[in-house]
């Protein structure tokens, strides 16, 4: 049962043993040959580029969960870059081009949904505008024409909040007061 | 897998290829000759599986063997180019192929790998490549293909506009004259950037205050309404509508009040009057109202006051540029080229899409534009997530010694994400593709690249999770690190291509000797719009990089930010512009 060289193997699993070692070595060759014609035709990423960009993203967000750090992200404003401030809802007067009254900004899209008959609570009272007309297309299908491989259904959608700080959070719709 | 070493050497660049000039043996044998061993080998080269590697057999069933040991188990046997010999090259034991080299008269140094399909210099003891040899081999693999390409916009209209060299220009007196006689320059009193300022919140729009902030500062589209390319008023009165109020008044529309629109309808003049008040110095928030009108009167299905989606307004917006330029002057309609509008003109792409059949190779190619790329964040963290492909044994598309460093870290990146966006995904049994030449519906392999690269890339995350089981939907928060400087190169079709035909000297698709592609395939990050907080109650920020510089743009608030706040923030939309612009010699009509 035992061979010249057996070292408690079976002359079967040697077999095997060896079959193994040839196809191991036939990958490692494949793989080398194609790492040698990548590198010496120049179509390797440059991986130390890539490295650096990563390591500087892990060292931004090391810092950016730094609570010592001025916290820019999150923090309330107080004056921005050109010295002014601004209230929580803007307050610049303007006439809504619609039906000409007078619009506070921070109030004019409501305000807009409602003149244009837009909406859903305006649709549900009101008859349809004649901007019915330039309705084109639906939910999705831009999206489609573009982005053939992007999801356009509207579930695969963000929705924006409210205006003033970052990072808080508002209810769906409703313009809050502070 | 150190990169250094290629980026010292003085090698011919083609298309971003290095093409290594060969060694003196190599040299020496094409002298004697030429390519015609070459082609002779195209007789023994045998593809298996379709498409897949080539190896060298003379007859199919031939079991190679070195003629100095008999071995045919060696990984590597070289056949002699002069002789046909095969010899075993097996370090750190003898190299009977070494040894034939030396022991034949001279001519004898280049073999071939008869498994792999690779020119070997046995004086040398290395690898060596030849342009001529490569293509006999990328030609017997297609030859083992049948493919198709459907669709029309098959991207040749794109070569014909060859390359001009940049020529610069400056006003003469006649021009300086008639600038200053007709206008006055604008004051900048402070260090800051033009064009940077606040936009109001007009209740719940902060998703397209964002999105407008990144638009304000693309640079091809800042640069086209600034050079008056679409002048506003110009545009109106040409369409016929008198317009009392068209002195730069904000509020440009019917002077009547209700809902009598004498105004045509046209977000490019929106844009072009926010972009007059944007860059005119006056550092108030401004309101983007009349562009709200507009944009609701074009996209009626989303007028509404309630939360939405920015990347769902862009592709809105940029439709609605290109439906009001598309009436004038019988511009083509197909936004492949980017001829049609301005909006396409800056982000229109090309993408190309490959199945193939994975029985008889037989592949389907469609080209389609797209104006970005939304991109799916991977399944779990950390997770390889590579697919096996069992066509292509060419595992490579950057992974190949699987140091993918986002991989590595378990981080997901942007280029990981496009990584496995490019990857072959096979179609598997329940989502058969029809196969042409078998006349069957057959498992197939499917493979997205990019044929022309937009002047501006968008990429949008799908930061969205819908759970089947739960019946609900949710916003994946998972960071992804992207970088300040991308190269597209990997993405690219000729790239995917030749990756697929084992990285051959070819000109693949996308490969022009006028190479729009050479160089312009580096990105800088000049925009990132980001979402914080839940699916259906978040807000939406723009940070903006103006002369290196960040600036987060929160509605009205504009402040400047280090860039580390923007690495570590959690992108939605990044905004890519190509670091180097090459102008294309006009047509006679004037140019969009």
């Amino acid at each position: 049962m035992s061979g010249p060289n057996d070292d408690n193997m079976s002359p079967h699993t040697q077999l095997s043993s060896h079959f193994f070692g040839d196809l191991l070595d036939s990958i490692i060759v494949d793989v080398a040959s194609e790492c040698h014609r990548i590198a010496k035709l120049g179509l390797d990423r440059n991986l130390e580029e890539e490295e650096e960009e990563l390591r500087l993203s892990t060292q931004a967000r090391v810092r950016a969960a730094d609570p010592s750090n001025s916290g820019e992200a999150n923090s309330k404003y107080v004056v921005d870059i050109f010295g002014q401030t601004h209230p929580p809802v803007a307050n610049e007067i303007f006439e809504c081009m619609n039906c000409g009254r007078s619009i506070m900004a921070g109030r004019f899209a409501p305000h807009l949904e409602k003149c244009m008959g837009k909406g859903r609570k305006a649709r549900l009272k009101a008859t349809r505008s004649s901007t019915a007309a330039q309705n084109r297309y639906s939910r999705g299908s831009p999206v489609s024409t573009y982005s053939p491989y992007s999801n356009s259904s509207s579930t695969n959608r963000l929705s924006n909040g409210t205006p003033g700080v970052a990072g808080e959070e508002y209810s769906n719709g409703t313009l809050e007061e502070p | 897998m150190s990169s250094k070493i290629n980026h010292h050497h003085h090698h011919h660049r083609f298309n971003t290829q290095i093409f290594p000039p060969p060694c003196p043996h190599l040299a020496e044998f094409r002298a004697r000759n030429g390519s015609k061993p070459f082609r002779a080998l195209q007789d023994c080269l045998r593809v298996k599986p379709p498409g897949g590697r080539a190896a060298i057999r003379r007859d199919p069933s031939e079991v190679p063997r070195c003629g100095a040991c008999g071995e045919s188990a060696r990984p590597r046997l070289y056949a002699c180019l002069a002789c046909a010999a095969i010899s075993c090259h097996a370090p750190p034991g003898p190299s009977h192929a070494a040894a034939h080299a030396t022991s034949m008269p001279p001519g004898h140094e280049i073999a071939v790998d008869v498994d792999r399909a690779e020119i070997f210099c046995c004086a040398c003891r290395d690898q060596v490549y030849d342009r001529d040899f490569d293509a006999a081999v990328v030609l017997s693999q297609t030859a083992t293909l049948k493919s198709a390409t459907i669709q029309s916009a098959k991207p040749e209209n794109l070569r014909k506009r060859r390359r001009v060299d940049y020529r610069p220009w400056s006003p003469d007196i006649r021009d300086r004259v008639l600038m200053e006689t007709g206008s006055s320059p604008l004051e900048n009193g402070s260090d800051l950037p033009r064009g940077l300022r606040g936009l109001n919140n007009l209740g719940n729009t902060c998703f397209m205050n964002s999105v407008l902030q990144a638009l304000l500062h693309t640079p091809p589209l800042r640069n086209y309404f600034l050079s008056d390319r679409h002048n506003r008023y110009y545009c109106k009165k040409k369409n016929g509508v008198s317009n009392s109020n068209a002195g730069g008044k904000r509020n440009v529309g019917t002077a009547d009040g209700h809902g009598n629109k004498n105004a045509r309808l046209c977000l490019a003049c929106d844009m072009d009057a926010m972009f007059s008040a944007v860059f005119s110095g006056d550092r108030k928030p401004y309101s983007p109202a009349k562009f709200l009108y507009s944009w609701w009167q074009h996209a009626s299905n989303l007028a509404s006051y309630e939360q939405q989606d920015a990347h769902e307004f862009f592709i809105s917006m940029l439709d609605g540029i290109h439906e009001n330029v598309e009436k004038d002057r019988h511009k083509p309609h197909s936004q492949g080229h980017g001829d049609c509008c301005i909006a396409h003109r800056v982000f229109s792409g090309i993408l190309r899409s490959d199945v193939m059949c994975m029985t008889c190779g037989f592949t389907s190619t469609t080209y389609d534009p797209c104006v970005d790329i939304s991109l799916d964040l991977e399944p779990h963290q950390g997770g390889s997530s590579k697919s096996v492909s069992t066509k292509t044994h060419h595992s490579c598309n950057g992974e190949v010694d699987g140091m993918n460093p986002g991989q590595n870290c378990g981080i997901s990146t942007l280029m990981g994400c496009l990584d496995r966006f490019t990857r072959p995904e096979r179609l598997g049994a329940d989502q058969k593709f029809f196969c042409q030449q078998c006349q069957v519906r057959q498992e197939s392999l499917k493979q997205m690249s990019i044929r022309k690269l937009p002047l501006v890339s968008c990429f949008h995350i799908k930061r969205f999770e819908h759970s089947s089981i739960r019946k609900m939907s949710r916003k994946v928060d998972r960071y992804l690190q992207f970088p300040f400087s991308l190269d597209m190169t990997p993405y690219l079709s000729s790239s995917i291509l030749r990756n697929r035909f084992g990285n051959r000297i070819f000109p693949f698709d996308g490969d022009e000797p006028d190479a729009s592609n050479e160089m312009s395939s580096e990105f800088e990050l000049f925009a990132v719009v980001t979402h914080t907080g839940k699916l259906d109650a978040g807000h939406y920020v723009t940070y903006l990089r103006l002369s290196n510089q960040w600036y987060k743009c929160d509605d009205a608030w504009v402040t400047q930010v280090n860039e580390n706040i923007v690495r570590a923030a959690q992108g939605y939309m990044m905004f890519y512009v190509q670091k180097m612009l090459y102008y294309k010699a006009s047509e006679n009509r004037a140019v969009s």
